[in-house]
């Protein structure tokens, strides 16, 4: 569960002070499916990053599974986003050297997890995502929805609490994307949390709870 | 992380861009084969000098006549140095010494060989059955110079190998007459080829007694007494005995030179080791050359592979995971080219060997240590600023970015 407290984020740019974020209070449940949308610059990807961990709020507080996460350093920081946290970003950040299945391991790396116990997971994730027989190929060997499939598998490797994609078929034909869409949702089926960014109306609209932002506010939370 | 995944992490970045990773194998590797061989050229001229003093006999003590030091006083009065010659009396007093196993005077002029028409200008040692011993000199055929009184003498001489040849062609030359100067001499001996020893070529040298030589160049006057101590440790003792034997025969003037083997070897030592050490550092140079360029290309990496390293954050990584990522990544590439660089250095070492097989080329145990060390150092050194950055990325722009 998250839960957002007042949350700010203000950047200089050029001398300028720009507010991505102004005093946002979210509350999201386990289980949830969560579409963000709004207009570019309006601080969705922000409010992403934040959730995720990636950046800290100027103002307010953040709880994640009842647990305050605000004053957390960067390195407890990076251990609960390697446990609680999985990103699926646009353009799909692979690594571009390592195979599929290599690029699905490197959060079990990183999280210093056993081989062993490594071995069975990739299996597991490689079935349920359609990847066994593209396993050994690199990111240019794959195409654009295999690619986004990996780096799915990739964040559901440390089975987090939520997924945070971010425009995650904004860089995919339509008929991939609904594709990937319906993968990403299987999280959701499965009872996970689920938030997708986007500004495409018709991803949006297939959310059970739909958030739209301007101006680094929350201008509109509809669920049902 | 585990070791074996960081490894293998390292090793496929490192595999990822083959030609980068081989100029850097390169640079490492030149400057721990330089260090390795400058080095192993350094230690085998140190082993070869000391290998030739000890070709001259072991516990050596050399004594020269006279003694340099300033002279003069104070002004006004003149105290004129007056170098007593050293004779073969100060030399036979040397008996007394308990240090000294055995002494050959030494007398050496130039003298004009002949035998029948050809005629050889060498240097003529005039000197005692001893001389061998000290000298460590081996015969070829013969026999050298035989014991007896050194006031007295037999006409007869040991010739070098080379004079052997140029006077007497093929032919057998034991036994035969040569002339030196007006007198004639039985060739008893002829020196196996041992080429050059302090200042002498001995193929090319004369060795008449003692008593032949004072009356061939009409001086009573050594030019030296060469000296063998009884072990190492008399040294000491041996040389204060010399000193002291002849001050009493000089009426209490210090006026020669006593030179010891060791003390000789001793600077030629400390000569050699300063000048490998200098010219080892010099190589080490190259070292830290390798390790900018390391720096450099670690520089760049952390550029190229931002969105990685947003990546490796966003999925988790703290920022030692990915200090210790590009760490692994320097070591690797250090380790490689050290291995390279020694491989690289023995090869030349060999060569080296191959080429002046009387020079004994070895690289000392302190530069195979130092060198492959300084490569890790200097890698590890130069990773730090690169590695810093890299882990102070910022995930949200350094992944924004396409």
């Amino acid at each position: 569960m998250i839960r957002l407290t007042g949350i700010a984020r203000t950047f200089l740019v050029g001398g300028e002070e720009v507010h991505a974020l102004r005093t946002v209070d979210l509350e999201i449940a386990h289980g949830e499916y969560l579409s963000i949308m709004g207009p570019s610059g309006s601080g969705k990807s922000t409010l992403l990053n934040i959730i995720g961990l990636l950046d800290r709020p100027d103002a307010g507080s953040y709880e994640l599974d009842r647990k305050n996460v605000t004053a957390l350093s960067d390195d407890e920081l990076a251990r609960v986003r390697r446990e609680k946290i999985g990103f699926v970003f646009q353009f799909f950040h692979l690594v571009p050297r390592l195979t599929a299945v290599q690029n699905i391991e490197l959060p079990m790396i990183l999280a210093g997890i056993d081989p062993a116990e490594r071995k069975p997971r990739l299996a597991r994730l490689l079935a349920e995502y359609g990847l066994e027989e593209r396993a050994g190929h690199r990111p240019d060997q794959l195409s654009g929805g295999q690619c986004q499939r990996v780096a799915i598998a990739r964040a559901m490797s440390m089975g987090p609490t939520v997924i945070l994609a971010d425009e995650p078929t904004g860089n995919l034909d339509r008929h991939t994307g609904q594709e990937v869409l319906s993968v990403l949702e299987r999280v959701h089926q499965n009872g996970g949390t689920l938030v997708i960014v986007t500004h495409d109306p018709e991803i949006g609209a297939r959310a059970t709870r739909r958030l739209r932002m301007l101006d680094g506010a929350v201008v509109g939370d509809d669920s049902g | 992380m585990r070791l074996a995944d960081l490894l293998n992490f390292a090793w496929q970045v490192l595999r990822g861009s083959v030609s980068r990773t081989l100029l850097i194998l390169l640079a490492m590797g030149i400057g721990v084969a330089a260090v390795v061989m400058v080095t192993a050229l350094g230690e085998g001229a140190r082993l070869y000098v000391a290998s030739q003093f000890g070709a001259l006999g072991t516990n050596l003590i050399i004594v020269l006549p006279g003694r340099s030091e300033t002279s003069g006083a104070m002004p006004g009065v003149l105290i004129g140095k007056t170098p007593r010659s050293l004779t073969l009396e100060d030399a036979l007093a040397l008996k007394r010494s308990h240090a000294i196993r055995r002494f050959a005077p030494l007398i050496i002029g130039a003298g004009d060989v002949r035998t029948g028409a050809r005629s050889r200008e060498t240097p003529v040692l005039g000197s005692t059955s001893e001389l061998m011993d000290i000298r460590s000199m081996e015969l070829a055929q013969g026999v050298f110079l035989p014991p007896g009184d050194p006031r007295h003498s037999q006409p007869v001489c040991v010739i070098g190998s080379k004079v052997a040849s140029e006077l007497f062609g093929s032919r057998p030359a034991l036994g035969e007459w040569v002339r030196i100067g007006d007198r004639r001499f039985r060739v008893i001996g002829i020196l196996a080829p041992q080429g050059q020893s302090l200042g002498f070529n001995t193929n090319e040298i004369v060795i008449v007694p003692l008593a032949a030589a004072q009356a061939l160049f009409n001086t009573e006057s050594l030019f030296r007494i060469l000296i063998e101590a009884k072990s190492r440790e008399q040294i000491v003792a041996a040389q204060a005995d010399v000193e002291e034997i002849v001050r009493l025969r000089h009426e209490g003037e210090r006026d020669i030179t006593v030179i010891t083997q060791d003390a000789v070897l001793a600077t030629f030592d400390r000569i050699l080791r300063a000048l490998t050490l200098t010219v080892a550092s010099i190589a080490a140079i190259s070292l830290a050359v390798a390790g900018i360029l390391i720096m450099n290309v670690m520089l760049i990496a952390v550029t190229q592979r931002r969105r990685e390293i947003g990546l490796l954050k966003a999925l988790g990584a703290t920022g030692a995971q990915i200090r210790l990522a590009f760490f692994t990544e320097a070591m690797l590439l250090a380790l490689g080219g050290a291995a390279a660089g020694l491989v690289v250095g023995e090869l030349g070492r060999s060569i080296a060997v191959q080429l002046f097989p009387a020079i004994p080329f070895q690289a000392p145990w302190w530069a195979l240590v130092a060198a492959p060390a300084t490569a890790m150092l200097t890698a590890v050194l130069f990773t730090l600023a690169p590695a810093r950055r890299a882990a102070r990325l910022d995930p949200v722009q350094a992944l924004s970015r396409r």
